[in-house]
């Protein structure tokens, strides 16, 4: 494919995407230097596994389903979980291959993401519906909740069908303008919201895995028994 | 024996000040201390969650009240969060509401109080149904100890706490009441058959195994001293009691003080080092063997002596042959095991138990949720010392009492005393048909000398 399009949507595309993704990625410096800076709680407990492999393990918890009661007892609430971020990863590389490597997204390759984007589509509004019908979630959530998966329903709606003009040969459309509106608001607004979690997770899971690991409760070494007298 | 009529626990008398409502100047100290409470790990599980509400089937209390959604788990920890967020959110800076952040004024600290004390038993079920690896059990006791520090605590907790400070015991046993008890449990001991020459040695230098226990054996349940004793004796194992320092709790593990937390783990310390002992031995207490095994080396920066718990140590004299079992006694009953939360989800102590037991018994069935999936029983985080609480503590009981009365068990077995407690009453409570005992209880009958 190739992307032809005016100058304006090619400073859209480009030069704007790179000073949006600037700022995000400074605005990220500053949140994990603020979380580095935080002491760790010390473990000077004779251990009985590994914290750093239970760290590894627990990092990985996202791809195991199995791993967690919440997952396993939710298997399609897990795949769409799976289907969703699929998406988004999908999405966010659009931005980058339909400006920079147009060639990559043949029309083959371009209708894989723009399935994954109207699978996440449709379970955005099933995540909306559920944040406003199920009383567990309604109580928990706030309008930032509201608002970031409002967007990124759209975002992938817009994306689709962004994408669908694409590759039927009209590349500058208005809704390819509306899709890179959206990313730059994105990147700019992310790293405030709910939605940057993912700079977040490893955070929590190395806290998870170093401490659990550490217990021998993930990631038990079975040779350091506590009460060998050895 | 010891030098006896010595003092015991602190030098000097504390009852510490508490509060029964917030005021605004508790609240300006609170906004104080919030900075002092913010290690990585409360951090990143304040700012971590994202409200996807994976935790709410995860917690007994929001599983057995279904109709309180206020005890969802992300409900609750939001009572601190929304605090939190008003200090460090970038958004909440300029636009509060929308990420639901809130200035902590009387109203929120008032639902603080009444669902992280009351309403949290911080057994990290939850955490270990989260996919972002929120510790909720570490960031409600952050909370805590902020309410704590200004007078904010359940009173009978605290009372706890202060005993154990001022007594080196949380009942306040005196020393030579202590002793006397001991020395009689022995008594009773020698009477049973085969244990004629058995001893339960106190202050004994040198001994291997530095055996502590909950003070409410002596006081009240000293059949669960006798029971340990005997299983340790059959096996020849080395351990002493110290006449001192004996108590394993440690109550500021659940009020959240640090300082006292740490002055208890170090008197235990120091008298495990006064009687050389290689090991500091855990009795069945829940988070006893927690404080001891996972928090003391951390309170007191390292320890000379290794820690282990009565647990682990019956399923290595199982293993190792060291004791002969006739399961026979045992014939007739079923039983289940009730894996208690800082044992199991935050002690790594899970298959020992079970070989004890299935050396000690045929019949024996897991519950529904067992092992690190296994619920909390309701009796965690100094619960049963907050006796305002009670109705919500036995209404979250439900869940384990279901699962007891669907295994078909008439015993039911665990290793902690606030579970002993909470079990009992939750097992009159739903009318099931089970009785409460512990390891050495189980096995102890079981035993061939």
């Amino acid at each position: 494919m190739e992307n032809n399009v005016s100058h304006a949507l090619y400073i859209l595309q480009e030069p704007v995407q790179y000073m949006a993704l600037s700022f995000m990625a400074l605005m990220y410096i500053i949140k994990i230097r603020q979380m580095l800076k935080k002491p760790i709680p010390p473990e000077k407990a004779e251990l009985k596994g590994d914290r750093v492999v239970g760290a590894l393990e627990s990092l990985t918890n996202v791809l195991k389903p199995w791993s967690m009661e919440s997952t396993r007892n939710n298997m399609f609430f897990y795949a769409e979980f799976m289907i969703f971020h699929i998406a988004v990863a999908l999405t966010i590389g659009a931005t980058f291959f339909i400006p920079l490597v147009p060639s990559l997204m043949t029309p083959a390759v371009s209708k894989v993401f723009m399935l994954f984007m109207g699978l996440a589509f449709l379970i955005g509004l099933r995540r909306i519906h559920r944040r406003l019908t199920v009383p567990e979630m309604k109580i928990i959530s706030s309008p930032d909740d509201y608002f970031a998966i409002s967007l990124m329903t759209v975002f992938f709606a817009v994306g689709f069908v962004a994408m669908w003009m694409w590759i039927s040969g009209s590349p500058d459309t208005g809704w390819m303008w509306i899709f890179f509106l959206l990313t730059t608001f994105f990147l700019l607004y992310v790293p405030f919201s709910k939605i940057s979690h993912y700079i977040l997770y490893p955070f929590g899971r190395v806290n998870f895995g170093r401490t659990f690991g550490g217990r021998g409760v993930i990631h038990r070494d079975v040779k350091k028994q506590t009460w060998n007298p050895k | 024996m010891s030098e006896q009529g010595e003092k015991i626990g602190a030098n000097e008398e504390r009852k510490w000040p508490t509060k029964t409502e917030f005021t605004p100047e508790m609240l300006e100290e609170m906004e104080k201390l919030l900075p002092g409470t913010l290690n990585r790990v409360v951090t990143a599980s304040l700012s971590g969650c994202i409200h996807c509400g994976m935790c709410s089937d995860a917690c007994h209390y929001s599983v057995s009240i279904p109709d309180d959604k206020t005890l969802v788990p992300a409900y609750k920890a939001d009572r601190f969060r929304k605090w939190y967020k008003s200090r460090y959110d970038w958004i909440a800076q300029v636009f509060p509401s929308f990420v639901g952040a809130k200035k902590l004024d009387k109203e929120l600290a008032d639902e603080m109080y009444d669902k992280l004390w009351g309403g949290c038993t911080m057994c990290r079920r939850c955490t270990f149904n989260c996919p972002m690896g929120v510790d909720y059990g570490m960031m409600v006791r952050a909370a805590r100890s902020i309410m704590q520090k200004v007078g904010r605590v359940p009173q009978h907790l605290q009372d706890t706490v202060d005993t154990h400070y001022n007594a080196g015991n949380n009942m306040a046993v005196p020393q030579d009441e202590f002793v006397e008890t001991i020395e009689w449990i022995e008594e009773e001991l020698q009477d049973e058959e085969g244990c004629k020459n058995f001893k339960i040695p106190v202050d004994k230098k040198g001994a291997q195994y530095f055996l502590t226990l909950n003070p409410r054996e002596p006081k009240y349940y000293p059949l669960t001293i006798q029971a340990t004793a005997k299983v340790l004796n059959a096996a020849g194992v080395d351990f002493t009691i110290s006449s001192r320092y004996w108590d394993l709790t440690n109550y500021a593990l659940f009020n959240g003080n640090d300082p006292d937390a740490k002055q208890f783990a170090l008197w235990q310390a120091e008298d495990v080092q006064r009687l050389e002992c290689e090991y500091l031995l855990a009795g069945e207490c829940g988070h006893g063997f927690r404080a001891l095994r996972w928090e003391l080396p951390n309170w007191v920066g390292g320890v000379p002596f290794k820690i282990t718990s009565v647990m682990e140590l019956m399923a290595k004299l199982v293993l190792e042959g060291r004791i002969k079992t006739d399961k026979s006694v045992w014939d007739g009953h079923r039983a289940t095991y009730h894996d208690s939360c800082n044992i199991a989800r935050s002690g790594g102590v899970t298959e020992e138990p079970r070989i004890v037991i299935r050396a000690a018994i045929e019949d024996f069935v897991e519950m529904e949720h067992n092992r690190y999936d296994s619920y909390c029983c309701g009796g965690g985080g100094g619960a049963l010392a907050m006796p305002e609480f009670t109705p919500r503590r036995l209404a979250a009981g439900k869940i384990k009492a279901d699962e007891i009365k669907a295994t078909g068990a008439d015993i039911c077995l665990q290793s902690c005393h606030n579970c002993t407690d909470q079990l009992k009453e939750i097992i009159e409570h739903y009318h099931v048909n089970a009785k409460v005992m512990n390891l050495a209880e189980l096995l102890a009958p079981a035993l061939v000398l």
